[in-house]
Order: C-alpha cells, then sequence, then structure tokens
C-alpha cells in the first residue's frame, strides 16, 4: 500500500550551498519563513502608505516631506494630488490583502507547520512549493515596480471595478499601466496560491503519520486545509478575470466596458460589455477570500488558546464543522459587496439570506472560544493576549456585519467609513492579530530562540488600544454619512468631523510606530534571545515534537506515531497537565470525543 | 518532556495505513488541478454567456459545422487512444502504451492544426478580438478567449503526452503517471463538450 | 501496487469503454442536429445543456475512472466541483436584466 502513496515524491536530499539551502530551497520550513519575510516587507510597505493617507486625511493642505521622491507627478510640492490617494489607497488594500493576510497565516504558518503537524518529512510536491513562493514573490515586485512606471501605480482601488479599470489610461493617472501591473500581478499571485493550495490538501490528505486519523489533526491544520479548498477554487476564478482585464486593457476587447461610455468628456471605442460581469467575477473570488484571510486566523487562534487555557475546546468536531460551513458559505454570499452595484434587487435578497447565516457559524466559533475561556485559568504571554485580541476584534468588527448584511440599511452606510471600519476589524486587524499570536506562540519553533515577553505584552496593550482608538471612530463617521474613498472632506457637514479624522490619524500614527517594538523583538530575539527549549508552551501538538528548530527531515528520519486527539491538557500523566500526540503514554481524559 | 517519551518509529512503514483516497498523492493534485481548472473555464463560460445574454445583436456567422465536427471527433477518439494507453501502461504493455501515447499526442497536434487552421480563416474574414463583420465586437472577444484558452490546454497536453511518454520510455516515469497525464488529456477533451455546443453551435446561421 | 480501479477494470474488456465511446460520439452528433433544429435559442441552449452534460458524465466516470474510484472520493470530488459551479450562477438574471431592463423598457 506504501510504496504508491507520496513516500517517494516527498524525498528529496538535504541541500548543500547557500542558494539551495536559502534561496531556491525546497524545505518546506525555509519556504515558510520566505513567506513570513514577504508579509513583513508588505505589512511595513502597506502601513507606511496608510500613514500618508491618514495624514492628508487629517490635514490636507500638509506638505508631507519627501512624497515627491515617491511620486514626482502625484505630489508636486510635497502636497497630494486627490488621484496620488486614490493610488496610495490601492496599493495599500491589494498589499495588505494578498501580500499579508493571505500570505502571512496561510501560506507563511501553514507552509512551516502543517507538514510538521501531520508528521510528514515535507510536502509531497517541494517543487511546485518554492515555484509557489518565487512567483508569489514576482507578483509582489510586479505591484510595486508599478510606483515607478510612467504616471504611477492605479487608482481603481483593490476591487479594481470596471469601467474605471478597463478604459486605459484616459480614466486617470495609472489607469493604463499601472492597471496592467497590477492585474499581472494578482493573475501572478494567483497562479502562486494554487500551487500552494495543491500541497496543503495534498499534504493534509496523504502525507499523516500513522495514527493520526482526520480527527485528530490539531485545528491549525484543519483551518489551513479549508483554506486551501477555498483557495484551490477562488484563485481560479480571478485569474481569467484578471486576463480578460488584461485583453480588455490592451487588445481593444470590451468584456467589462459598455457600449457608448464617455470618460472625461471622450466617447470609448469599446462596446457591449458589462460592468456588473466584472464584480461577479471579482467577488465570486473576493467573499471567499475575506475567508482565506480569517480561517488560517480562527485556527491559529484556537490552538493558541487551548494550550494556554490547559483545555481543549468545548468541542472539536464543532470548531471544525463550523469552519468548513463558513468555507462553503463563503461561496453564496459574494453578492453581499454588490448590493449598491445595480445589482438586480431580487439578487440581492438571495445574497442577504445566506450572509446572515453565516453569522451562524461565527458566532458558535466566538461562544466556543469564551465558552472554553470561562473558568479556565488562562495562561498569560504575548501569544494568548493576541489570540484574546483576535476573539475581540472579531466580535466587535463582526458586530457591524449584521448591519451590512441587510440591503436596506447597506444602501445607506456602504459608501461610508461604516464599512471601512468593519472590515477592518473583522478581517484585517483580526487577522494581523491572529499573526501576531501566531509569531509569539511559533516563533521558539521557527528560529530556536524565545521572543521577549515583555515586548510582547507592551506591542499587545498598544496594538489593542490604539486599532480601537482607530477603527472604532470609523463605524460612527459612517454613521454620521461620511463617504469613504473622498481624499478631502470640503463639504460642510463633514467639517465637525475633522477632528474625529485627526484622532485617528495621531491614533495610527502611535499604533503603526508600536509595530516597531515588534519589529525590533522580532530581529533583537532571531539572534539574542534566550535558547528555546524543545517545547516551551508544554503544548501537545506534533510540532513540539521535533527538536529546535526542526532539523532538515523535521523527526529525524523517523516517523511519530500518534496516540491521541490533539489537545489532551487537564489530564495526569508524568509530564504533567498534558500528554503530546506522539507519547504512548495511557491517560485517562474527560475530553475524548469517540 | 522533549522527544525521549515520544514513541517514533523507522523509515519502513510511517505513514498511517493509506491515503484515504487510496489514489497515489500524484494522482490527487491532478484531480484538485482539474477541479481548479473547471472553475478557470467555468468563468470564461460564464463570462461568454453572460455577455451573450445582454447583447442583442449578438451575430450568428457560422455556415459550415464541417470543421468543428471534424474536430470534435478527432477529440474525442483521441480520448479513447489515451484509455487505451493507460490501459496498456496498467498491464505493463510498455511497447503499446507508448504507441497509445504518442497517437494521442498525435491526434492532438491535428487538432491544433484544424483549430488554428480555422482561426486563421476567422481572421481573414475579418474578425479580430475586438470587431468582426457581423455584430458585436464580443463576438470575436468571446470566441478566441474562450477556445484561445482550451487550445492553451490541448498545446500544453500535447506537450505533456510526448514529455511525459518520452520519460516512460526511459524508464523515470511509470504507469501511473501516463494515467496522471491521461485525467489531464480527458478533461481537456471534456471541456470540448461544453464549448463546441455553447460556442460554436449556438451560433450557427440559420 | 493496484487501485481499487483497476481490480475492477482486469477481466473486463475494452467493449464496455468502447461502448462509452460510441455514446459520447453519438451524443456529440446529437449536439449537431440540435444545432439544425429550428428551436428558440434558449430552448436549445437548454438541450445542448442537458446533452453536454450527459456527454461530460460518460467521459468522467469511465474515462477518468472516477466510477471505479472510492466512493468518497467520488463524493468529494463531485460535491465539491459542483458547489462550487452552483454558487457561481448567481449572476444571470443581471445579464437578462441588461438587455430588456426587466421587463420595464420597451
Amino acid at each position: 500500500m506504501h510504496d504508491m502513496s507520496a513516500h517517494a515524491v516527498s524525498h528529496h536530499a538535504p541541500p548543500q550551498g547557500f542558494i539551495r539551502k536559502h534561496i531556491f530551497s525546497l524545505d518546506h520550513k525555509v519556504i515558510g519563513k520566505q513567506y513570513y519575510g514577504l508579509a513583513l516587507v508588505a505589512v511595513f510597505v502597506g502601513m507606511v502608505l496608510s500613514w500618508i493617507m491618514r495624514l492628508h486625511l487629517g490635514w490636507t493642505n500638509l506638505a508631507i516631506p519627501g512624497l515627491h521622491l515617491l511620486s514626482k507627478n502625484g505630489a508636486p510640492g510635497n502636497l497630494m494630488t486627490p488621484e496620488y490617494y486614490l493610488q496610495l489607497m490601492t496599493m495599500h488594500g491589494t498589499i495588505m490583502v494578498f501580500f499579508v493576510l493571505t500570505t502571512a497565516p496561510f501560506a507563511a504558518f501553514g507552509n512551516f507547520f502543517l507538514p510538521i503537524q501531520v508528521g510528514a518529512e515535507d510536502m509531497p510536491f517541494p517543487r511546485f512549493n518554492m515555484m509557489s513562493f518565487w512567483v508569489t514573490f514576482l507578483a509582489f515586485v510586479v505591484l510595486i515596480s508599478s510606483f515607478f512606471v510612467g504616471d504611477g501605480p492605479t487608482l481603481g482601488g483593490w476591487t479594481q471595478y470596471a469601467p474605471l479599470s478597463a478604459v486605459g489610461a484616459v480614466s486617470g493617472p495609472g489607469q493604463g499601466l499601472g492597471v496592467i501591473l497590477w492585474a499581472t500581478s494578482i493573475a501572478l499571485f494567483c497562479v502562486g496560491q494554487l500551487l500552494g493550495a495543491l500541497n496543503f490538501i495534498t499534504t493534509t490528505l496523504d502525507l499523516r503519520v500513522k495514527g493520526m486519523s482526520l480527527m485528530r489533526l490539531p485545528l491549525t491544520a484543519w483551518a489551513w486545509f479549508i483554506t486551501s479548498c477555498m483557495g484551490l477554487t477562488a484563485f481560479a476564478v480571478l485569474m481569467p478575470a484578471c486576463i480578460l482585464l488584461i485583453l480588455d486593457q490592451v487588445a481593444g476587447t470590451s468584456f467589462f466596458v459598455p457600449s457608448n461610455l464617455v470618460i472625461n468628456d471622450q466617447l470609448q471605442p469599446h462596446s457591449g460589455g458589462s460592468t456588473l460581469l466584472w464584480q461577479h467575477l471579482f467577488w465570486f473570488f473576493g467573499h471567499p477570500e475575506v475567508y482565506i484571510a480569517i480561517v488560517p486566523g480562527m485556527g491559529i487562534v484556537s490552538h493558541v488558546l487551548i494550550t494556554n487555557m490547559r483545555r481543549p475546546l468545548l468541542s472539536h468536531r464543532v470548531m471544525i464543522g463550523c469552519m468548513g460551513a463558513i468555507a462553503v458559505l463563503s461561496y453564496m454570499v459574494y453578492g453581499h459587496h454588490m448590493f449598491v452595484s445595480g445589482m438586480n434587487p431580487f439578487s440581492s435578497l438571495a445574497f442577504s439570506f445566506p450572509t446572515l447565516v453565516i453569522t451562524i457559524p461565527a458566532t458558535i466559533i466566538v461562544l466556543m472560544w469564551i465558552g472554553s475561556l470561562y473558568g479556565s485559568k488562562l495562561r498569560i504571554n504575548a501569544a494568548s493576549l493576541f489570540a484574546l485580541g483576535f476573539v475581540s476584534m472579531f466580535v466587535s468588527g463582526g458586530v457591524s456585519g449584521f448591519f451590512l448584511a441587510q440591503p436596506s440599511i447597506d444602501i445607506m452606510l456602504h459608501a461610508t467609513y461604516f464599512v471601512v471600519g468593519h472590515f477592518h476589524m473583522v478581517m484585517a486587524v483580526a487577522a494581523i492579530f491572529g499573526i501576531f499570536a501566531g509569531t509569539y506562540f511559533w516563533f521558539p519553533k521557527m528560529t530556536g530562540r524565545m521572543m521577549n515577553e515583555t515586548l510582547g505584552k507592551v506591542h499587545f496593550w498598544l496594538s489593542f488600544v490604539g486599532t480601537y482608538c482607530i477603527f472604532m471612530p470609523f463605524h460612527y463617521l459612517g454613521i454620521a454619512a461620511n463617504v469613504r474613498r473622498y481624499q478631502a472632506f470640503v463639504d460642510d457637514y463633514l467639517q465637525p468631523l475633522i477632528p474625529v479624522h485627526r484622532f485617528i490619524t495621531v491614533a495610527a500614527i502611535i499604533t503603526g510606530v508600536a509595530q516597531f517594538i515588534f519589529l525590533y523583538n522580532l530581529i533583537h530575539s532571531r539572534f539574542l534571545g534566550k535558547l528555546a527549549p524543545d517545547n516551551p508552551w508544554e503544548a501537545t501538538s506534533l510540532e513540539w515534537s521535533t527538536p529546535t528548530p526542526p532539523p532538515f527531515d523535521n523527526f529525524g528520519g523517523k516517523h511519530p506515531v500518534v496516540y491521541h486527539d490533539p489537545y489532551q491538557y487537564g489530564v495526569t500523566s508524568s509530564t504533567g497537565d498534558y500528554v503530546m500526540q506522539a507519547s504512548p503514554e495511557q491517560v485517562v481524559s474527560e475530553h475524548d470525543e469517540k | 518532556m522533549g522527544q525521549a517519551d515520544l514513541t517514533m518509529e523507522g523509515h519502513s512503514p510511517g505513514l498511517m495505513t493509506g491515503p484515504p483516497f487510496a489514489i497515489p498523492t500524484k494522482k490527487l493534485a491532478m484531480w484538485l488541478f482539474i477541479i481548479a481548472d473547471t472553475m478557470t473555464f467555468s468563468a470564461c463560460l460564464v463570462a461568454y454567456g453572460f455577455l451573450r445574454n445582454a447583447t442583442p445583436d449578438w451575430p450568428r456567422p457560422f455556415h459550415g459545422m464541417v470543421n468543428v465536427a471534424l474536430m470534435t471527433f478527432i477529440l474525442l477518439t483521441s480520448s479513447l487512444t489515451m484509455f487505451l494507453g493507460v490501459r496498456a501502461a496498467k498491464a505493463g504493455d510498455k511497447a503499446g502504451a507508448l504507441r497509445w501515447t504518442m497517437i494521442t499526442a498525435l491526434a492532438g497536434i491535428g487538432f491544433a492544426f484544424l483549430h488554428i487552421r480555422e482561426w486563421l480563416g476567422l481572421i481573414s474574414e475579418g474578425m479580430t478580438l475586438f470587431k468582426n463583420p457581423w455584430g458585436t465586437g464580443l463576438f470575436g472577444s468571446a470566441f478566441f478567449s474562450v477556445t484561445g484558452l482550451h487550445i492553451t490546454h490541448v498545446i500544453a497536453g500535447v506537450i505533456a503526452l510526448i514529455v511525459v511518454g518520452m520519460r516512460y520510455k526511459g524508464g523515470r516515469y511509470n504507469a501511473d503517471d501516463i494515467e496522471i497525464v491521461g485525467l489531464y488529456w480527458h478533461f481537456v477533451d471534456l471541456v470540448w463538450m461544453f464549448v463546441v455546443p455553447f460556442v460554436y453551435l449556438l451560433n450557427l446561421a440559420h | 501496487m493496484a487501485t481499487a480501479a483497476q481490480h475492477k477494470n482486469e477481466g473486463k474488456g475494452i467493449g464496455k469503454y468502447l461502448a462509452v465511446y460510441l455514446c459520447i460520439l453519438a451524443l456529440a452528433g446529437l449536439q449537431f442536429v440540435i444545432a439544425y433544429q429550428n428551436i428558440t435559442a434558449s430552448q436549445m441552449f437548454r438541450r445542448m445543456f442537458s446533452v453536454a452534460i450527459v456527454e461530460a458524465g460518460l467521459a468522467v466516470m469511465f474515462f477518468m475512472h472516477l466510477w471505479s474510484e472510492k466512493r468518497g472520493f467520488l463524493l468529494f470530488v463531485l460535491v465539491f466541483t459542483i458547489s462550487v459551479l452552483l454558487a457561481m450562477q448567481y449572476g444571470w438574471t443581471d445579464s437578462f436584466r441588461l438587455v430588456n431592463c426587466g421587463g420595464y423598457c420597451s
């Protein structure tokens, strides 16, 4: 039975030489770290872009020193033009959604830990894995390069709505070459993530060690598996959409451009396409994408919380089922992004209902975390604090989702800062907190050194309070009808809101600066941190059975055997209150769900 | 704590009692790729259908169906030869497997030849990606993108068949690999089953 | 190493697969017959789509051997693919609406 399984494909010799070891490496752990590095670079780029935008929103006539270096035409005399604001917004969104929220929790941690958690030596297709990273890296380079060509990056927003995105340079700076580079970058990104998803699914299904039944997989492994199933189908739809967009730009087709369109007083030569078609294709990818960003975070947070509260979740199976239900529903709700697009109003109804239904599994997940936390003696450390922060963000941002799920209310709120506040909290910052929780939790295993806990806690409190200061006021702004995507607020009714914007800007800058504490902690601990033991958190899953950091083949030429469910805490064993998955020790457990 | 009290096994059995679907990992990966590719083709066909519905002056310019019938026949038959190749490979008949694989590749080349000839004919009639003599320019856009995506898959498939066949002959690949490239080839054939009615037959002039 | 698929296939001749091939060929021919019938485009689409589904089903089940795989795998592939494909069909109402404004303008 075994020679047909992935044995044959997963074996490769340890690499020799610097390039093979650290650059074009086939080792899933190196690729995971490369993804993490890419996300780290991307997140700081995206953060700086948001600072510039926030400064401009708070003090519209402020000259930002050095801004002309980024774009000569976009910032004459260091004063931002309206178009340049939109370009920054587009790049902030694209970089953050694709290159941070997708790569870090899914591709980075998943690559590093999924094979170890199932007990494998590597992914079944290491070459695809390496290609996956380098194609993603190329996509990032292509995207960033659009800052330095012609009149800068595209200004169409990360959703790149047609027809603005499809008619070329006539619709604004960056709408020619900028859009082409954007669409090329995203198409490449899709290829990279498809290769990754192939590896993730086959690893989870085929490379599990003896005793590792599907129900014994840790919740992180389940989250990555479910995410890769979504990625496999969602990215496969975005890729042809991007190619059709490129054709509209370069080959004169008009898939997404209606006939008789006049832009900037010029009649466009296009005929007969549909702008709604782009939105349907984009959001068919786009909604699963937000769950691609958040579901790995749910897995990581559960994993971290369980370890630190020393008890499993109320139900392992229900948690998995809820994550799966979210994945299935994510395809049926995508139109709730399109309530104000001119879509058939009856479709709005059909999208609204499943959108409200998807809150049920999401609520069950939250209740499961809170219910499991109730009465537990949570160990407070940076990782568990960030996991709690994730729960808090997810709830605070999720509550505004109930408003937006209903077309009648969404029509009022859709074009306002309410939506900006909603998705930043529930998807963006929550996922970032998941990344932080994962980083503080797994850093010892990834590098062999501990991170500084005190700095971690300071980082948490500044980030947590700061995030609420930034994104909670967004909701109030939205209810006060503060439109989004505007580069300056000149209308009378918006004047009283400018102090709120200034408060948000100050909070954003302070919170952003706090992230450098994390960066310092990360770099300092990487080289000078305290040496980490093999299992510093007294955790049970297989990644803690390896030496620290794990050797090239993870388990030192052997395969572990799994005897237990993943989260055997609160038991009495020779090691303490837990028993590891690969330990043959028989313990009496109250948690077996068999 | 640590590894001392953990059981580990040596290299030999290691993995769980067998993958849950009882198929080789490579084959599972090919199936997953096919699922993803199904979404790619469906997105293109949905886009085509969406635009066709939304366009009142959609042209129906095709007169003869001989060429597309011949192409369909060749592609469907190549599926049978591919099946015979996989069957021979599984039975250990190396020469037979190689022969049928190469015949399949030849059929693919024939298909591509007919298809490109048809394209050139349409182009010489004045059809491009954005305009044509018969009606909305979207017709050319949709036709060339859907069939273009398909012919790209056919050409990639021919290359894959030849490469896998050669490596199978050289002993680097085994019967499983022939089967996996066969899965891909059948999928390309399957897509054509939808492209023919929607892109060709629905646009037949009456 | 023999898979479940092989066990079932061994012993059986090529006859079954030849029959499948001829069925697919006949269905493909049927598509061309439908194309020459004098019916509306939507009727034509419906018939052609049904025939294409049967053709594709035969190819997936027999040429791609999905029928002889484990039932779990068959369900995994079919349920996964079809549910995502179904979700892709939300947009159609918009495509019709753009032509006749949903019946509100004429």
